[in-house]
């Protein structure tokens, strides 16, 4: 059989190592589940704390100054730093706050992230559950952060933190539409919802990628990401934290751990929506290789080259944060509403008939022969 | 086909302007250098008071063997941080006690202006932090030293 997913090539292992008899199978399954899931969750953990670092460093180089570089070799530590700082800190929860909602809250936030990363293909095998369904639900979980959101807000009990949560509430609701209709415009194309066979069916060389098959992919690619941008609250549409005019918004009123796994949430998100544009629109980790079947040299290169396409992504949504004034809300929604559901709209429109029109290929079909 | 095109006018706008922002912003990352000094203990071998401008005023220095003794600093200063006794003893005249509070001072300069002996001067010195405020009554004279005599004024021509 065909091993097509992570937990199953560990479940094989587990058992090659076992035997046959020692250990329950139901064991071996969790076990084979939780492996690759904890993985990844640790793995998350490293890359949002990278990624805090990096902000700060491409905003210091941004504003002409230093940055961190005091915590070991060019301030690398420093989110070690960071993290002991804030599990340090007093966690205090204010007397008037709704205190189960407001417990409650950072977990919904932090586990509606790290579920969107199940289905991220990080290059070769390793995605922790290939579903069938991977980009609906990606678009699904990410606005589960909503509930998260909203519920923050308004637990606080604070004015402050409500509005964070309703702009949160407004602004993730109507962008998640763009985004998932410049999505489907890629789905048209693979015929699968399934994101690693979305990368699967794109390959190693740009003319491959998706966002190279037709004009309207190549819009589709940009409202995608911008609209990734409001979904993951970055500037230019940082409403719901607003620091100038919200203070934080729906974070207000958290401090020490509570408060550090939002801002873990809020980095990840950004390595997910990174990643998600990578593997849908950029080809992955494909290198043209089957990644089940080649060796495990091949695999890391194709983790390697799904990095190479992600952190540049992740570093571009650091240089907007750093170059784009807020815009004004209302602004805001009607650049949804008016610019972006139609223009995504009429991009899968417009790709449909594209793959009617020319039988399923993209411009530079010929170069694949 | 106003609105269209001011429609399409918005897109490209801020295509436009997004694109301009992002050069400028891409221009400061990639070549313009940092211009942080990281003040105090990374500043390239250099001393706290090479930081600073030529006309600095940090602490007031006093030059004792300069010092007559008259007093005029201690006259000027239009908050009294200045303390000096002067006694005679033996035909000549002593500088007891030179006290500048720091603390007090508002770096005026008037009593340096004052000086007919350029004795009391601004130094470069700005790292003063200490524990007690009282640390920063700067004691110029710890035992008893002979005050200068004025020099001969020079004759008007
Ligand atoms: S600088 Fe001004 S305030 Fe300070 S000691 Fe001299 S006269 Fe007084
Ligand atoms: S420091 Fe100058 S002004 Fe003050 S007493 Fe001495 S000579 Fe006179």
């Amino acid at each position: 059989m065909i091993q097509h997913n992570l937990p199953d090539m560990i479940y094989k292992f587990l058992l090659g190592i076992s035997g046959l008899s020692a250990i329950p199978d139901f064991l071996l399954v969790t076990a084979s589940y939780l492996i690759p899931s904890a993985a990844v969750l640790g793995f998350v953990m490293f890359v949002s704390g990278m990624l805090t670092y990096a902000e700060r460093k491409v905003s210091a180089d941004i504003q002409n100054r230093i940055g961190p570089n005091r915590v070991g070799p060019f301030g690398l530590l420093q989110m070690l730093a960071d993290g002991v700082k804030l599990i340090l800190k007093e966690d205090i929860i204010p007397d008037a706050v709704d205190r189960k909602l407001f417990k409650l809250a950072p977990y919904i936030v932090f586990s509606g992230t790290m579920l969107a990363v199940t289905v991220v293909p990080f290059g070769g095998p390793f995605i922790v559950a290939d579903l069938n369904i991977g980009l609906v639900f990606i678009i699904v979980v990410s606005s589960l952060i909503v509930v998260g959101f909203l519920m923050s807000g308004w637990a606080s009990n604070n004015k402050w933190a409500l509005l964070g949560g309703i702009r949160s509430a407004a602004q993730i609701i109507s962008y998640e539409i763009p985004a998932a209709l410049s999505l489907f415009t890629v789905v048209l194309i693979a015929g699968t919802f399934s994101m690693q066979k979305i990368v699967m069916s794109q390959g190693p060389y740009p003319w491959d990628w998706f966002i190279f098959h037709n004009p309207f992919t190549f819009v589709a690619f940009f409202i995608f990401f911008i609209s990734s941008l409001a979904e993951i609250n970055r500037l230019p549409f940082d409403f719901p934290e607003a620091e100038s005019e919200l203070v934080s918004g729906y974070n207000v009123e958290y401090s020490g751990m509570r408060f550090a796994l939002f801002f873990l949430a809020e980095f990840a998100n950004i390595f997910i929506s990174a990643s998600i544009a990578a593997a849908v629109f950029l080809g992955g980790g494909n290198i043209g290789l089957d990644p089940y079947e080649s060796g495990i040299g091949f695999q890391l290169v194709m983790v390697l080259i799904f990095f190479a396409k992600v952190v540049p992504l992740c570093l571009v949504t650091i240089w907007i944060r750093w170059t784009l004034p807020r815009l004004r809300i209302d602004q805001m929604l009607s650049m949804c509403w008016k610019y972006f559901i139609p223009m995504s709209f009429a991009c899968l429109a417009m790709t449909a008939i594209w793959m009617l029109v020319f039988n399923g290929n993209g411009i530079f079909w010929r170069m694949n022969g | 086909m106003v609105t269209v095109r001011e429609y399409f006018g918005n897109i490209t706008n801020a295509v436009r302007t997004t694109y301009k922002g992002m050069k400028i912003t891409l221009k400061y990352w990639v070549k313009e250098p940092s211009i942080t000094v990281e003040y105090p203990d990374r500043i390239g071998g250099l001393r706290s008071e090479d930081l600073v401008s030529e006309r600095f005023r940090g602490y007031l220095k006093v030059e004792t063997s300069k010092c007559t003794g008259c007093l005029l600093c201690m006259r000027v200063c239009p908050i009294d941080c200045i303390l000096i006794e002067v006694n005679r003893r033996d035909d000549r005249r002593y500088l007891d006690r030179f006290d500048i509070d720091q603390a007090k001072c508002m770096y005026c300069g008037l009593c340096v202006e004052e000086c007919p002996s350029a004795a009391i001067l601004f130094s470069k010195k700005y790292e003063g932090a200490c524990y007690d405020m009282k640390e920063l009554c700067v004691s110029h004279v710890s035992s008893p030293v002979p005050a200068a005599r004025p020099a001969k004024k020079e004759a008007p021509e």
